[in-house]
């Protein structure tokens, strides 16, 4: 393991994007991070709201049509090499909100994450489990470690 | 962050900043605009409709069942008040019978619910103080109620304990599980009373948040602020009075008296032994027989509404039925009516208090987003 790959590992930065959702997901990623039962600061992940400093980005929500153009921004602004995890429901297939009806489109809704932006791992349920998002961070850290 | 500088005629330099709607101090989307003289907030906009997905436009034409399912997707946090309510829109309008079993149930999954939104609130409101180590502490209590609501729902956060007629089956609260939430009561309220001591006896904590984003009484209720928010400036309301699933039970309606962040952080503290009280009696006292009453037949209604409180304030559903599908629905959730409420406490105070007082109000935008029609009279 090269010299840039041990610290990297040392210190994966979590970057929470709320795109639409109900808000389930994102308090269960914050809880696994911050509570001291699942405690993913003791694995060296760490939370952060800036994407210039941040490795992961984690997507929850169907992406509404406000929210496309800031997501684009944000995973422009995260610095290579990264890693996209689209967490929940919504993310992966848009959820109730965009199959309820079956084949109608509709309008609000841009996602899935898949449409906007590249995604490396998915995390399913409604919501995620805390230890679902632990794995997903896991899986998706050979793309930080082995990049060049 | 964006900064526009101007010069006014005082030769006071006004400035405005503007966050969001991806933010670092704010989870979930939303627009805050501060207009700030000399480090001082005054003027406060708070823009939504970000997360907007048309929830009510999705329920039109639903058949009853899956619009109740769905109106659960409406929040994360208050989800169990959503279909608790939508489904009691549905029982008004064809009139259904409940079997008191069920209703019991359904209190003590609303005020687990509560519990655990208090305690949110706590945490969110300890974090954005900067004090992550209690923010830890009460994420742990919060643990506990969690795995109380994944042992009854099966799921951490949608739970859908609700059905029309009563509620599901695997909601059914036997010994074992009656046992286990007697415990887990002990358990909260220990750490929370041991927490609310640590908390108080803080002379720091209390001095940051002693007579900061300050609500007077007259302009909470000139906003319609609701629940919490008005309770903490002396408003003694509180719709659990008025409902029928609460008879049963004896229980305190918290007010505080200063309507700042202190008032609105105790509220919530003194908040939790109350809920624990109400679900030690429904366990204590929890009836026999059948949980779910299946003998009605769909008819259709004219738009019958609801309201019921929730722990952040008044949660109204509406809706008619016609063959059995959802026609006209319409949700307000507490937080739009808090929205003047969080913009009138950020007024007058320091920019750095600005969130804290717009946290204070408890604000869940992810229910808020709805159509909004505004008529001009």
């Amino acid at each position: 393991m090269s010299l840039k790959s041990y610290s990297r590992a040392r210190a994966v930065h979590v970057m929470l994007v709320y795109t639409g959702g109900c808000n389930g997901c994102d308090i269960e990623i914050v809880n696994c991070i911050l509570s001291p039962k699942y405690d993913a600061e003791q694995y060296k992940v760490f939370l952060t709201w800036n994407p210039r400093e941040a490795d992961v980005l984690v997507v929850t929500g169907p992406v509404t049509k406000h929210n496309e153009k800031p997501l684009r921004e944000i995973y422009d602004a995260i610095p290579e090499p990264k890693a996209v995890i689209a967490a929940g429901a919504c993310a992966l297939m848009g959820g109730v909100y965009k199959n309820i009806h079956g084949d109608i489109p509709s309008e609000e809704i841009m996602g899935p994450v898949d449409n906007i932006i590249p995604v490396d791992a998915k995390v399913p349920g409604c919501a995620v489990r805390p230890e679902d998002v632990l794995s997903g961070v896991v899986s998706a850290l050979p793309l930080l470690l082995d990049a060049k | 962050m964006n900064e526009n500088n101007k010069i006014t005629e005082k030769n006071v330099i006004e400035t405005e900043v503007t966050m969001g709607p991806v933010h670092s101090a704010a989870i979930e989307p939303y627009r805050v605009r501060l207009f700030v003289e000399d480090e001082m907030v005054k003027d406060a906009e708070i823009t939504v409709g970000v997360n907007h997905r048309g929830i009510e436009r999705i329920m039109e034409g639903l058949p009853v069942e899956k619009a109740n399912s769905l109106t659960e997707k409406i929040c994360g946090i208050c989800s169990n008040s959503h279909i608790w309510n939508s489904v009691l829109v549905a029982e008004k309008a064809i009139g259904i019978d409940v079997p008191e079993r069920a209703q019991y149930i359904r209190v003590i999954m609303e005020e687990l619910e509560r519990l655990h939104s208090h305690l949110l609130y706590l945490a969110h409101g300890n974090e954005v103080l900067g004090h992550e180590t209690f923010a830890m502490r009460i994420f742990y209590i919060r643990e506990t109620v969690m795995e109380l609501l994944r042992m009854i729902g099966g799921n951490r956060v949608q739970y859908g304990a609700s059905i029309i007629g009563g509620v599901r089956p695997r909601c059914e609260l036997d010994a074992m599980r009656i046992q286990k939430i007697s415990e887990g009561m002990d358990i909260i309220e220990e750490k929370v009373l041991d927490f609310a001591d640590r908390f108080v006896s803080d002379p720091m904590i209390m001095s940051r948040i002693t007579g900061v984003g300050v609500l007077t009484r007259k302009q909470a209720i000139k906003l319609a602020a609701t629940g919490p928010t008005l309770r903490s400036t002396g408003v003694e309301t509180d719709l659990r009075t008025e409902m029928e699933a609460y008879e049963p039970f004896e229980f305190n309606v918290i007010t505080q008296d200063d309507g700042d962040v202190k008032s609105n952080l105790l509220m919530r503290v003194l908040e939790i032994p109350e809920a624990i009280n109400i679900i030690r009696q429904a366990i204590k006292n929890l009836p026999e027989g059948k949980i779910t009453n299946r003998s009605w037949d769909m008819q259709d209604a004219p738009i019958t509404k609801s309201y019921i409180e929730v722990p952040r304030g008044k949660l109204y559903h509406s809706y008619a039925l016609e063959d059995g599908r959802v026609r006209n629905s319409i949700v307000r959730t507490p937080s739009i009516t808090n929205i003047g409420a969080m913009q009138y406490a950020a007024v007058g105070h320091h920019i750095s208090d600005a969130q804290l007082a717009i946290v204070q109000c408890d604000p869940c935008f992810t229910c808020t987003d709805r159509a909004i029609q505004i008529i001009k009279i």
